[in-house]
């Protein structure tokens, strides 16, 4: 397919669903930049605690990246997308809203299988039609390599490790993954994208995503949910009551002084 | 108390192709592959960064501090400084390229 320059080139049809695909990838990353966040200071080993904030601070820059090619396809600049949204006008999987409840087990699970999954989308649009997106998703996805080792690597380890890590890891993979499928939830923009050659759709994206996992769960000894029904809205803006908490918390400053400067 | 920390490892950066490995720090970690992954955070997250080593720190050798007078220069042996010379930057390993010694 013939390679789209510009967000000019777009139909408005395209265009609309352009919008949606950015607010949920921009929103699944600022989201759990933010949840992932909650860890500094906290994480149960100094090094692992630096870790984690880092790669935080990559997913909100990441989240920036959507946000500012929003703005140039009209939407509001990146710091009003951010905070001073509505729960309701989030397009975040229910994924990433879910509280920590301090489980490392969870958050890093959590971690490895939204890496997995936003691998396997990135390398997608790198190959899509549309060459602003492409670029941008190339850059992302350098970043995303480490935290895809990263995650990988830990949940290797605690799946094999004691029996307490093993049921751990266990517990945290059958709470996670009716929600990490929920990452793939089809939307009214997955028919616009396929057909311009932008981005595949959500339930191709899910087989890969599925086949890039399996295999390094079985090597954790860990058993794959494959009865798990997906948790579906977060894509149409019905979220956990924990979006809304952390929500809260994020826009808290924000909304005392919309225009600080800090 | 027992100690619960995980083992050591000295952790080793190098800027550019061909620069030097240059010391920085350590970490803590299970195993050489996870420090590795966590001494990228830790030390390259701010600066650049082509290569990093890892290096348990049982395999370190050092010589005593008391024995440090055994360094020293006592007469002049000026004439065996070798400015000039171009000296190999360096280490051979079996992960590093072989074509940055110069």
């Amino acid at each position: 397919m013939k390679p789209i320059e510009s967000f000019d080139d777009l139909t408005t049809v395209t265009r609309d669903a352009l919008v949606d695909l950015l607010y949920r990838l921009g929103d699944d990353e600022l989201v759990l930049g933010h949840r992932n966040s909650e860890w500094t200071g906290l994480a149960p080993i100094l090094e692992e605690d630096i870790a984690f904030s880092s790669m935080a601070q990559d997913e909100m820059g990441h989240a920036q990246v959507y946000y500012q090619m929003l703005h140039a396809l009209g939407e509001p600049d990146p710091d009003t997308i951010a905070f001073s949204r509505k729960p309701r006008e989030y397009r975040c999987a229910s994924l990433v809203s879910l509280a920590n409840d301090k489980n490392w087990a969870f958050c890093l699970l959590r971690q490895f299988l939204y890496d997995a999954s936003e691998t396997v989308r990135l390398t997608a649009l790198c190959e899509g039609t549309l060459v602003p997106l492409a670029q941008a998703a190339r850059k992302i996805r350098s970043e995303e390599k480490y935290h895809l080792m990263h995650g990988r690597s830990w949940v290797l380890r605690l799946g094999n490790a004691t029996d307490e890590s093993h049921e751990r890891m266990q517990t945290a993979l059958y709470e996670a993954y009716p929600h990490a499928l929920g990452l793939f939830e089809p939307t009214a923009a997955d028919e616009p994208l396929t057909l311009a050659g932008i981005c595949p759709r959500e339930e191709e994206l899910r087989r890969q995503w599925e086949s890039a996992v399996a295999p390094v769960l079985a090597d954790a000894g860990l058993e794959q949910p494959e009865t798990a029904q997906a948790a579906y809205g977060g894509r149409v803006g019905h979220h956990p009551e924990s979006l809304t908490s952390l929500l809260n918390d994020m826009q808290i400053v924000y909304k005392i002084d919309p225009a600080a400067k800090w | 108390m027992t100690d619960t920390q995980w083992p050591i490892y000295e952790v080793f950066h190098q800027q550019a192709r061909g620069d030097p490995h240059m010391y920085v720090g350590s970490v803590h970690a299970t195993d050489p592959e996870m420090a590795l992954l966590l001494a990228k955070e830790q030390y390259a997250r701010r600066q650049a960064c082509v290569n990093l080593w890892v290096v348990p720190v049982e395999a370190i050798t050092a010589s005593d501090y008391e024995d440090a007078d055994m360094f020293a220069h006592e007469t002049d042996k000026s004439y065996r400084e070798s400015w000039g010379y171009k000296t190999p930057k360096t280490i051979r390993s079996k992960d590093v390229d072989q074509d940055q010694s110069s």
